[in-house]
């Protein structure tokens, strides 16, 4: 089955270019091109991961170009990471393409808008499955554009349309990082290659500085595509974009591609400490960053968006204080319950038509099924006992432990209570208390969606058993079956169980307090801070990270800019136009030439022949 | 030679040509005893048949050792078969554009012989590629060369076509008598016409005095073979015979007769000029010695025909100035070609490029011209409205006629710039014209898109496509993709076929 894994991307192509070609006669009917295509890549994702439990690493490639010496090769390889990725990927495309049939109903552009989940599909497939950084590259960008489709996807609203321009410069920022890097790497290695690059890593062939400045560059490629500080102010604005594709790109995949770069190119992070510093340091203090603006947004998907930066964040950390499993572990875990909350939080908004939490409340009983959801992925993410993001949680702050750093520890532990904090914010204030909606008629939302979000509400609850202190740590052995010395061999962090006990504790504080202030009411809103105090304007203005960016850089590249237009004008203008003159010039004397007279043209051959004859006999033939 | 010498050859080695040879009499016979009112359009798919059945024994001569018969004038080496093969995929999709063309005053009194003569044609090109003789290597240029003449005039009636086949016979004879001349002095100076005794004679000559007659040869020979490839300085027929000339001759001329005159100069290059000492001491080759002069032209040539291209309203001038440039490209190549032949898979490949891109092209110009009546650029207008599928096949063409990444053009481009700064010392500033040349023809390309996608159209007529052209189509599309995004299927195939092309002199 393995050997099949490349049609995995390709079905989502075909629904890409099915859809582009004939979308507009389909109509509506196009969902179902893109929900059977999705299903059938699944299908062949899950065989794929089951063959891979029991047999080795498959990796195929052709040489595609051979440039002097050097062969780039093109292909596919399946190891245990990207063999979960690929399960991960094609699941939530599946279940959000479900949820759209129902939620994106009567839009205009429906086809178009499943042709470009299509696109998006099959750029992050491919993204997985490439077997070296070339490829990955190519794969990246495309990520990327499909990304910047689909933010823009309505694309006659302002914020969307300056949202995704947004998004597509400031990850532009970290690919030219990780472009830089690539370069660097395939210079001090010759080679693309993930095995050749480790090898060659490993063989010493670069110096320790030179592995630092590498992993450190390719590290800012995953900084701009997960949304870590200081390049995450995107990802917020991106909630422009339709939410089932908040769900899908903004919460399971293209946000995890920066964590799953970081983790196929492990054993080179692994070769610098400094580098590994870095990682973890701008994981854990985007961690408590993005969850304390989340605390006062009024946004319910803002809230989820900066809940998902925090949660990345996390990741970064696990992975930079040497916890692997951690990391992937999250990653998994995070992507089902985060795709759910969103879908969840679509499904509040499909029904009440607002995104602002001051104007919801009391839905509970009105949305039978959404409310239960929610509180599953509420549950989950908060790290409540028992369930997914409990388990994955208490691993990251285990290995941090076990790393050491018990600074970033501590920051762990206070963003797990901020977490729990604000998420029960957020619940409290859509599903308790009196009703503020302008809508009196709430409907529940039709089954096409609820479907998709039971599916993702039992793995957010289950999918946390593959990796426990209890039952086995059968995630861990498989990720680090052949690979421990590349990965540094660690299947599995040990930890005092004080601190699964606090972890726990920490969570519950944080839901009893948001119980008290938002349910219960026993405590004023302003207990903690007031409205209109200094740090909750900070707050609320996201640390005003947007505003120092437009007065510094956006004023400093203005400034540059303005500069650069008059050289620009004057001197590279006037270059260009002499050169376009004359060539201009050239052409017209070319086609002066051409009169049209035979005799002519014969007179220019022999002209031609002459003045190289006299030229040879004048040099002798020694023309050099 | 008696009964038994000939009974001896291995004849089986000419089986594609002696197809050619029959199609084209059976042809010339049907032709002439048929009554007037069948329609000889139905001619085409026999001659079709007989190009398929040529490549087809040519497929299968291909593990064959390479052999020469008739007293070593004919000879089936790596060099033959490989160009062949090109010379008979282009024929092939250029009969069925032949097949479809429908120009808007008749032609179906002379079809008949509209597809003989490509066959004729044909055959003196895939002589060229395999003649191991100056003599056999002239017949074979004169039997492409008189069978194009008439080719390009074919409409009778039509001014311009006649126009275009009187220029282009006054100047391909003054090209014959230039080559002629030259080849004449490389007689005098080895006493023979057979290649591979000229090459072991030239090998032995050391005599400084000798480099200025093969110095005149070699420049006779260039400029008057120049012509064929439609290079500088004999480019100038090009724009006018092209105007003229009916759509699939033009096509013809651009690919099949260009592949020839690079088979020809390739041929007397490689296997005279190379084993040539370029001075007393031996040190050089010839060819390597005055490469400079290839480079220069080439260079001159990629100017010329790009930047005159800028300037025209007529899309078939355009292209001829646009096939002018890619000689140019083509004989960078030939300039580069250096010490070895390992750059013979790259003119191979970019001539495989040429021939999808630019027979796709003139396939879709056929088809808008014969329609609409005219060759201006402005025919192509709003055919991203009209005709969606048409637009984005012309846009592939394009694409690669420009050499972007992911088109067979990009790689044979990509190629051929490597190959300049291989040799020693590198050719860098032909690079940087090579270059230079491409973002100026970027301007002539582009434009004809805008044209295509942006200009609203004029007519509401709707595009009928026939069979043959619609396979054309396809099957350049296709091509030019495949071989463009998996270069290596093209290189894996000729390095497994053909291998570095050593039995180009070697054998006898």
């Amino acid at each position: 089955m393995m050997e099949n894994a490349w049609l995995i991307p390709i079905f989502p192509l075909v629904t890409f270019l099915v859809l582009l070609l004939s979308g507009g006669r389909l109509r509506e009917r196009g969902a179902y091109i893109g929900i059977i295509c999705t299903l059938a890549s699944f299908i062949l994702s899950l065989l794929v991961l089951m063959e891979r439990f029991k047999e080795p690493t498959y990796k195929i490639t052709i040489d595609w170009l051979s440039i002097g010496g050097t062969q780039l090769k093109a292909g596919f390889e399946i190891n245990q990471l990207n063999a979960l990725m690929l399960v991960i990927v094609s699941l939530v495309s599946l279940l959000v393409q479900l949820y759209s049939k129902g939620y994106m109903k009567g839009e205009e552009r429906f086809s178009t808008f499943y042709a470009y989940l299509g696109f998006f599909t099959f750029a992050m497939l491919g993204l997985v499955m490439a077997p070296n950084l070339l490829q990955l590259y190519f794969f990246w960008e495309l990520v990327g554009v499909g990304s910047f489709l689909l933010i823009g996807f309505y694309y006659y609203k302002q914020e969307a349309k300056n949202a995704a321009k947004k998004a597509f410069i400031m990850t532009r920022i970290g690919d030219v990082g990780l472009l830089v890097g690539i370069i660097l790497l395939f210079w001090g290695t010759g080679s693309f290659e993930y095995g050749e690059i480790f090898q060659a890593v490993q063989s010493g062939v670069i110096s320790n500085e030179g592995l630092t400045l590498i992993a450190i560059l390719i590290f800012i490629g995953a900084v701009g595509k997960s949304g870590q500080f200081p390049l995450h102010s995107w990802l917020p604005d991106a909630m422009e974009g339709p939410t089932p594709v908040s769900a899908l790109i903004h919460a399971a995949t293209m946000v995890a591609a920066g964590v799953y770069l970081v983790a196929t190119m492990f054993p080179l992070f692994l070769a610098s400490s400094a580098a590994m510093q870095v990682v973890a340091i701008t994981g854990g203090f985007t961690a408590i960053f993005a969850a304390s603006i989340a605390l006062v947004q009024k946004d319910v998907k803002r809230v989820l968006a900066y809940s998902t930066v925090s949660q990345l964040g996390f990741m970064m950390l696990a992975l930079g204080t040497a916890g692997y499993v951690a990391g992937v572990f999250h990653l998994m875990t995070h992507a089902f319950f985060k795709a759910l909350l969103f879908l969840a939080a679509g499904s509040v908004i499909h029904a009440i038509h607002t995104q602002d939490i001051e104007k919801m409340g009391g839905l509970w009983g009105k949305l039978n099924w959404t409310g239960p959801l929610f509180l599953t992925g509420t549950l989950a993410i908060s790290g409540f006992p028992l369930l997914s993001g409990f388990f994955s949680k208490d691993e990251i702050l285990m290995a941090a432990w076990e790393n050491g750093n018990y600074l970033l520890f501590a920051l762990a532990v206070i963003t797990s209570f901020l977490t729990a904090f604000y998420m029960f914010r957020l619940f409290f204030m859509i599903f308790t208390g009196e009703s503020r909606s302008q809508v009196k008629q709430v409907k529940e939302s039709p089954s096409i969606m609820l479907l998709p979000m039971l599916v993702l509400a039992f793995l957010a609850v289950i999918s946390g058993y593959v990796q426990t202190p209890w039952f086995g740590t059968f995630l861990g052995e498989w990720l680090m079956e052949g690979n421990e010395t590349l990965l540094g061999g660690n299947s599995h962090s040990e930890g005092p169980v004080w601190i699964m006990v606090m972890a726990v504790l920490v969570s519950l504080a944080g839901i009893f307090l948001a119980y008290m202030i938002y349910a219960k009411k026993k405590l004023p809103r302003s207990w903690l801070v007031q409205e209109n105090n200094e740090f909750y304007r900070v707050l609320d203005n996201k640390y005003y990270i947007d505003e120092i960016y437009h007065f510094t850089v956006g004023y400093a590249i203005k400034g540059l800019s303005l500069f650069l237009s008059y050289i620009e004008r004057f001197i590279v203008g006037g270059v260009v136009s002499t050169v376009t003159i004359s060539i201009e010039g050239l052409g017209k004397i070319g086609s002066k030439l051409q009169t049209g007279q035979v005799q002519r043209y014969g007179m220019i051959a022999f002209l031609g022949l002459a003045v190289l004859l006299v030229i040879f006999a004048v040099t002798g033939g020694y023309l050099r | 030679m008696d009964w038994n010498t000939m009974l001896s050859y291995n004849w089986g080695a000419m089986m594609p040509e002696f197809i050619i040879l029959g199609t084209a009499m059976i042809l010339s016979i049907l032709d002439l005893f048929w009554p007037k009112h069948f329609n000889r359009r139905k001619l085409a798919w026999l001659a079709l048949t007989g190009i398929i059945l040529a490549c087809l024994s040519l497929i299968s001569l291909l593990s064959f050792e390479s052999v020469s018969i008739l007293s070593d004038t004919f000879r089936l080496d790596s060099f033959a078969k490989a160009f062949k093969l090109l010379l008979l995929f282009g024929a092939g999709l250029i009969i069925l554009l032949a097949e479809s063309y429908e120009p808007q005053e008749g032609l179906h009194e002379h079809r008949g012989e509209f597809y003989y003569l490509f066959l004729t044609a044909l055959l003196g090109a895939m002589i060229m590629s395999s003649s191991g003789d100056l003599i056999t290597l002239f017949v074979g240029l004169e039997l492409l060369s008189l069978s194009s003449y008439i080719l390009v005039g074919i409409r009778k009636h039509d001014l311009k076509s006649n126009e275009a086949s009187m220029k282009y016979v006054i100047n391909g004879g003054i090209s014959t008598a230039i080559t002629l001349f030259g080849m004449s002095y490389l007689y005098g100076v080895t006493g023979s016409v057979n290649l591979a005794e000229m090459s072991r004679t030239m090998a032995a000559l050391t005599d400084g005095q000798l480099q200025y007659i093969m110095g005149l040869a070699f420049f006779m020979v260039f400029v008057g073979l120049s012509f064929k490839i439609a290079a500088a300085p004999f480019h100038m027929w090009a724009p006018d015979v092209y105007e003229g000339a009916p759509t699939p001759v033009v096509a013809f001329l651009s690919v099949i007769s260009k592949i020839a005159g690079f088979v020809i100069i390739l041929r007397i290059f490689l296997s005279l000029f190379q084993t040539a000492s370029g001075d007393v001491f031996g040190a050089l080759d010839f060819l390597e010695k005055n490469n400079i002069y290839i480079a220069s032209l080439a260079g001159l040539t990629i100017i010329i025909g790009n930047v005159i291209a800028l300037r025209q309203q007529n899309l078939k001038r355009l292209f001829a100035y646009s096939s002018i440039a890619h000689a140019g490209y083509l004989l960078v190549a030939v300039a580069t070609l250096g010490g070895g032949y390992f750059l013979m898979d790259t003119v191979w490949y970019y001539l495989l490029a040429y021939v999808l891109m630019n027979i796709g092209v003139f396939a879709v110009i056929q088809l808008l011209s014969s329609q609409s009546g005219s060759d201006d650029i402005s025919i192509l207008a709003g055919l991203g409205k009209k005709s969606p599928y048409l637009a984005i096949a012309f846009t592939v063409f394009i694409l690669s006629l420009a050499g972007i990444p992911g088109t067979t053009g990009f790689i044979g481009k990509l190629n051929i710039f490597l190959g300049t700064f291989i040799t020693e010392p590198g050719h860098f500033v032909l690079a940087g014209i090579m270059i230079a040349g491409t973002i100026v023809s970027y301007v002539y390309y582009f434009g004809l898109l805008v044209q295509v996608f942006f200009r609203p159209f004029h007519s509401d007529k709707v595009i009928k496509i026939r069979s043959g052209l619609y396979t054309v189509l396809i099957i350049c599309v296709i091509g030019t993709i495949i071989f463009g995004v998996a270069p290596n299927l093209a290189f894996d195939f000729i390095h497994d076929q053909f291998g570095d092309f050593t039995d180009f002199i070697s054998s006898k």
